[in-house]
């Protein structure tokens, strides 16, 4: 693949409790460009989503094998800074879930928890974040209104430029926009498209045709594997796998 | 539903299977009437063109609905690019079929010498390329049309063939100009209809493998 990887597994094996939950998936993430993990419920995606950023550390009785490299440092080696590393890999999730605040303070949460105190500084980066999540004209004038006034589709913006606030280098989206009507998944996915410009994007999604219309990449996961990964167009257009071939056709999941 | 968009996708592949069919019938009909000068058999092939042109319509509406309703992707999206090609090039050769025929009017007051000319082994080897190129698109089989470029270089060669022998007949007897100018004509449609049928086993070959050929 001739871009650069950003984050890459090799031979990722994952159980919770007893189930094999990813099965030996080894993956190059490329830098600056859009990936979409697709595949059937159950399938890891998720999952494999959760290990770039640690996520899984959360839950009880995980067991973790292999490797993944972010920037090739390991990500599991002992002595990984997991705070850094959740603000190098930022995440957004299925429903927007902005703190209960105002739009300024969800943004500003983040910077001012690594440090940043001075209040120009501070609104210098809610502004350019808003502005960058596509959000700024819209709640330029009642930033101090609630966060939780906003439609669910300006919402997950904000979560978006709460993310960007921190200056990630990856950007995971689960679901982004499985609660999001119509209008509100074409402005997500018309930041997605802008994002990629500074950032590195992993999104999973059950929405096929979102999928080929963001990502530049995708992989396709069954039963904890990794099934197929290429470049969108290859993968909807002409996969190689029977498997993948079934799945996007409908023929099966 | 993907059992309905299969079920419907089988549907217009079966009825756009039965349109190339029918379009390939016109054009041989066209030329067994120009070889016996039949008008009456003529008349029936220029009549069909309405039934084609009302096909094409409603073959490219479904196919259409299909896009809309489904968004297809992978091989269900080949099957309808390359529907919508079929389609399209059946209504070409369908219509250069209704071309033929409509010239036999013309040419029933004039001495016949279609026999001299090779357009009989030229429709054959044409009508055997659609042939092909049906029973490729029905059965998924690339098979029956790997040979297409060296089928396609003798359609040429009979079309260079009759166009010389017809400019020869020309100069030799300038009365024969409007009879020559037709019997051009009709060898033009027919290689055009070739090249529709190496359109329609490209469109063939990318719905089945994936991969695109590029038939000279």
């Amino acid at each position: 693949m001739p871009e650069s990887t950003i984050i890459s597994t090799q031979n990722l094996n994952l159980w919770y409790h007893e189930k094999h939950a990813l099965q030996s998936v080894s993956i190059k993430i490329p830098k600056n460009k859009v990936t979409a993990l697709i595949g059937p419920s159950g399938c890891g995606k998720s999952t494999l989503l959760r290990c770039f950023n640690r996520l899984n550390d959360l839950i009880d009785h995980v067991k973790i094998s292999g490797e993944i490299l972010l920037d090739n440092m390991n990500i599991y080696a002992a002595g990984t800074d997991v705070v850094m590393l959740r603000k190098k890999v930022g995440m957004v999730f299925q429903k927007p879930n902005p703190f209960p605040k105002t739009i300024y303070e969800n943004v500003a949460y983040g910077p001012r928890v690594h440090g940043v105190k001075g209040k120009g500084e501070l609104d210098i980066i809610v502004e350019q974040s808003l502005r960058n999540a596509a959000l700024w004209d819209e709640v330029r004038d009642r930033l101090d209104d609630s966060a939780l006034g906003l439609s669910g589709g300006q919402q997950q913006r904000l979560c978006i430029a709460r993310t960007l606030a921190v200056e990630p280098e990856v950007i995971l989206m689960d679901e982004p926009c499985s609660a999001l009507d119509p209008i509100a998944t074409a402005k997500i996915e018309k930041l997605i498209d802008t994002l990629k410009r500074d950032y590195t994007v992993i999104i999973v999604t059950h929405n096929m045709q979102q999928a080929a219309r963001v990502s530049d990449y995708a992989g396709f996961m069954y039963l904890g594997k990794l099934i197929e990964f290429g470049q969108t167009t290859q993968i909807f257009e002409n996969p190689h796998e029977d498997l993948t071939e079934n799945y996007i056709t409908g023929r099966f999941g | 539903m993907s059992e309905k968009f299969h079920t419907e996708l089988d549907r217009l592949k079966q009825d756009t299977t039965e349109m190339v069919q029918f379009a390939r019938d016109m054009l041989s009909e066209s030329v067994n009437a120009l070889i016996r000068l039949d008008s009456a058999k003529a008349l029936q092939v220029v009549l069909k063109k309405k039934h084609i042109r009302d096909v094409t319509i409603t073959l490219e509406d479904r196919t259409y609905q299909l896009i809309a309703l489904y968004q297809p992707m992978a091989k269900d999206m080949r099957v309808i690019a390359c529907t919508l090609k079929m389609i399209t090039a059946a209504e070409r050769i369908g219509r250069y079929g209704k071309d033929i025929a409509n010239m036999v009017k013309h040419l029933q007051d004039q001495p016949d010498f279609t026999q001299s000319l090779p357009i009989p082994p030229m429709a054959d080897q044409v009508l055997g390329m659609i042939d092909d190129a049906i029973t490729a698109f029905e059965t998924e089989n690339i098979a029956a049309i790997k040979d297409f470029s060296s089928r396609d270089d003798m359609v040429d060669a009979l079309w260079h063939s009759i166009f010389r022998e017809t400019l020869t007949f020309m100069m030799e007897n300038p009365k024969t100009i409007t009879r020559s100018t037709y019997h051009i004509m009709v060898a033009r449609y027919l290689e055009r209809s070739g090249d529709h049928a190496c359109k329609m086993a490209e469109n063939i070959y990318y719905m089945v493998t994936g991969e695109r050929i590029d038939i000279k």
